[in-house]
């Protein structure tokens, strides 16, 4: 739900309901102020009525017209009190039963007690309340569905500068100079200098971490260099090679392994880091088939059996990393293999399957692209990086890799 | 054959001079960018073993220098740092050849005699080792001046064993030189065996005698004795 949408929401509910509690309190009010006035107008008629029978001694000539009726009773015990009330009674004049309002009042003319009703009308005092309650409800309507659309348009319009600056941050890449425009309004021009200075933060920590990265691999390469050439030299020496072969080529395969290692992880920090442009134009039938017929070479010594199917597929990817991806999959598919096994490669437009078998049972899906993740039988000569490089590949170019066991074969599927 | 090597770590720069000296390499080393850019200056090398990384300057910057004062010697770039860019610029920059560190050093000397074989184009180009005779640009072997067909494996093993004869030749070293980073994706070791018995058959019925030493643990080694 939108900020502004839901803002709306909450705020025409406030405004129906207060003006809904007013229209209520203004038909009281009203009602109460109107009823008074015929009150008063009722009283009026009373001290006339009193004034004259004072004056003249007999009660006056009773006219009734549609609006006012007067009744006289004559009763034996004077009333001190008069009466007010609403009630719905039948008009002669008019022919049916309206809202009258009623005074009831007692008179004692020439020592004749008279009981004095005097009728007015309610129904026009009902009509004004109506007709002002009406107007009052329109205009409330009115006000509410010109804020509306007022709100609407002018919201839209002062929204334009943070969907602008949010357009401007999700086309954001590392490295790249960030613009988000000043605006007249302080919030935007808060949201657009926090973002700028956190982008600025970031691309500082960005080349701290990839002069770290930099240098680690300077680090650790140069000793490892320097153990591998001296292991080199000390394998030189026929004296200390017939003792310690075994020492001095655990050494060498122990340095392989960190160097390989150091490599891998590397690698992968610098496609989580974006570091590379996938602006290339791979041809995956080729770079698999060429792949495929150099490893394939090694593969003989397991005498598997490979079958391809591909057809000409051409993505926009980068074309030493397409190597690296196509290398550790099919690598895998070749290494984990077994005597006599098999290895299917299908391509088509929408996707690169590699299917292959081996002795290692069905592997957890779920742990599978993590680093460092092996099968405790798989053999320790694998780093546990080449699947998690392959992922990362394919989360860089938005492509999805699949890991099933058909209960025969391991199957990745890569879907373009 | 004068070769300088410039390598700021120590041990590292000793075993790269210790390695080739020993091939019949005049070497020289430095391990500073001001000692190297002296040295340069001063003198004429065949090959220039540069690493990039140097305490007091970047060894691309060596490079333009280089190639600026019109030097003629092969380069070849030692790297820690296993970057694509650096390795376009290296190259880009006149550099003849990229190798990543940790390497070995039978790899190294391979590339620096490929490199010195390129630049002294009109000088002799045949390896020879006691009967066996390698044209390396024809990329054809004669045993005792009769043709041998070796596959392309067998060839570049041959290569190999010959520019790094009399010196002890772990598996993994050779495996790394023939395949590359495939060598990880099966046991080498099984296969690299296969294309040795293949050569030394080879070489045997060609009349070579039998110069392929098995070192036992460790790999190979290709002498007279």
């Amino acid at each position: 739900m939108k900020l502004f949408t839901k803002y709306n929401r909450i705020n025409i509910l406030a405004s129906i309901l207060i003006f809904l509690g007013g229209c209520i309190a203004f038909y009281f009010v009203m009602d109460h102020v109107l009823v008074k006035q015929l009150d008063e107008s009722l009283e009026t008629e009373q001290a006339e009525m009193a004034q004259y029978a004072k004056q003249h001694g007999n009660l006056p000539e009773i006219v009734n017209t549609n609006d006012q009726q007067v009744y006289v009773k004559e009763i034996s015990q004077p009333i001190a009190t008069a009466v007010y009330a609403s009630s719905k009674t039948f008009n002669k004049n008019e022919q049916k039963k309206e809202l009258m309002r009623q005074l009831v009042f007692g008179l004692s003319v020439s020592s004749k007690h008279y009981q004095i009703t005097v009728n007015k009308s309610q129904e026009e005092t009902e009509d004004l309340l109506k007709l002002i309650v009406l107007i009052a409800a329109v205009m409330v309507a009115f006000i509410l569905l010109a804020g509306y659309i007022i709100n609407r348009m002018v919201l839209k319009r002062l929204w334009q500068p943070f969907y602008s600056s949010m357009h401007t941050m999700a086309n954001y890449q590392l490295q790249q100079p960030l613009h988000l425009p000043a605006t007249t309004i302080e919030e935007f021009n808060l949201l657009n200098s926090t973002m700028n200075s956190m982008v600025a933060r970031v691309e500082q920590d960005y080349q701290v971490l990839k002069e770290f990265t930099g240098n680690a691999a300077h680090e650790m390469q140069t000793p490892l260099a320097v153990i591998s050439t001296n292991t080199e030299s000390l394998m030189q020496d026929e004296a200390v090679l017939l003792h310690h072969h075994a020492t001095i080529s655990t050494i060498e395969e122990a340095a392989k392994r960190l160097s390989r290692l150091n490599q891998s992880l590397l690698l992968l920090t610098k496609i989580e880091n974006r570091r590379f442009e996938l602006d290339e134009n791979v041809q995956w039938d080729v770079l698999v088939k060429q792949r495929l017929s150099e490893l394939g070479r090694l593969a003989t010594s397991q005498s598997l059996h490979i079958t391809v199917h591909t057809v000409p597929v051409t993505t926009v990817f980068h074309q030493q990393l397409a190597d690296i991806l196509i290398s550790n999959l099919l690598g895998n598919a070749i290494r984990y293999n077994m005597e006599g096994g098999s290895l299917n490669i299908e391509l088509n437009e929408k996707e690169l399957v590699i299917a292959n078998t081996s002795p290692i049972p069905a592997l957890d899906s779920t742990k599978i692209f993590n680093r460092f993740y092996r099968h405790p039988e798989t053999k320790a000569e694998g780093n546990g990086l080449g699947l998690s490089i392959v992922h990362q590949l394919c989360n860089r170019a938005g492509y999805t890799l699949n890991y099933h066991y058909t209960g025969k074969e391991h199957v990745f599927t890569i879907r373009f | 054959m004068k070769l300088l090597i410039i390598e700021d770590e120590p041990s590292l720069n000793k075993s790269i001079v210790d390695y080739l000296t020993d091939r019949q390499y005049l070497c020289e080393s430095a391990s500073t960018y001001a000692d190297a850019i002296e040295k340069v200056e001063c003198y004429q090398y065949d090959c220039i073993v540069l690493d990039i990384m140097l305490p007091d300057g970047n060894g691309l910057k060596l490079l333009q220098q280089i190639k600026a004062n019109n030097k003629t010697e092969g380069i070849i770039i030692i790297s820690a740092r296993n970057e694509l860019d650096d390795k376009v610029a290296g190259i880009e920059l006149g550099a003849d050849d990229y190798l990543t560190k940790p390497f070995h050093l039978p790899e190294l000397a391979v590339r620096i005699s490929a490199i010195i074989r390129r630049k002294n184009l009109q000088g002799s180009n045949l390896l020879l080792f006691e009967e066996i005779q390698m044209d390396v640009p024809g990329k054809a072997v004669t045993v005792n001046n009769k043709a041998l067909l070796l596959t392309r494996k067998e060839y570049d093993l041959l290569l190999y064993f010959i520019i790094n004869k009399n010196r002890v030749l772990s598996k993994n070293a050779i495996a790394e030189h023939l395949w590359g980073d495939d060598m990880d994706m099966v046991d080498n070791h099984d296969f690299l065996y296969t294309h040795v018995k293949n050569l030394r058959k080879k070489l045997l019925q060609a009349g070579a005698k039998d110069y392929i030493q098995s070192i036992y643990g460790i790999g190979y080694k290709f002498s007279i004795a």
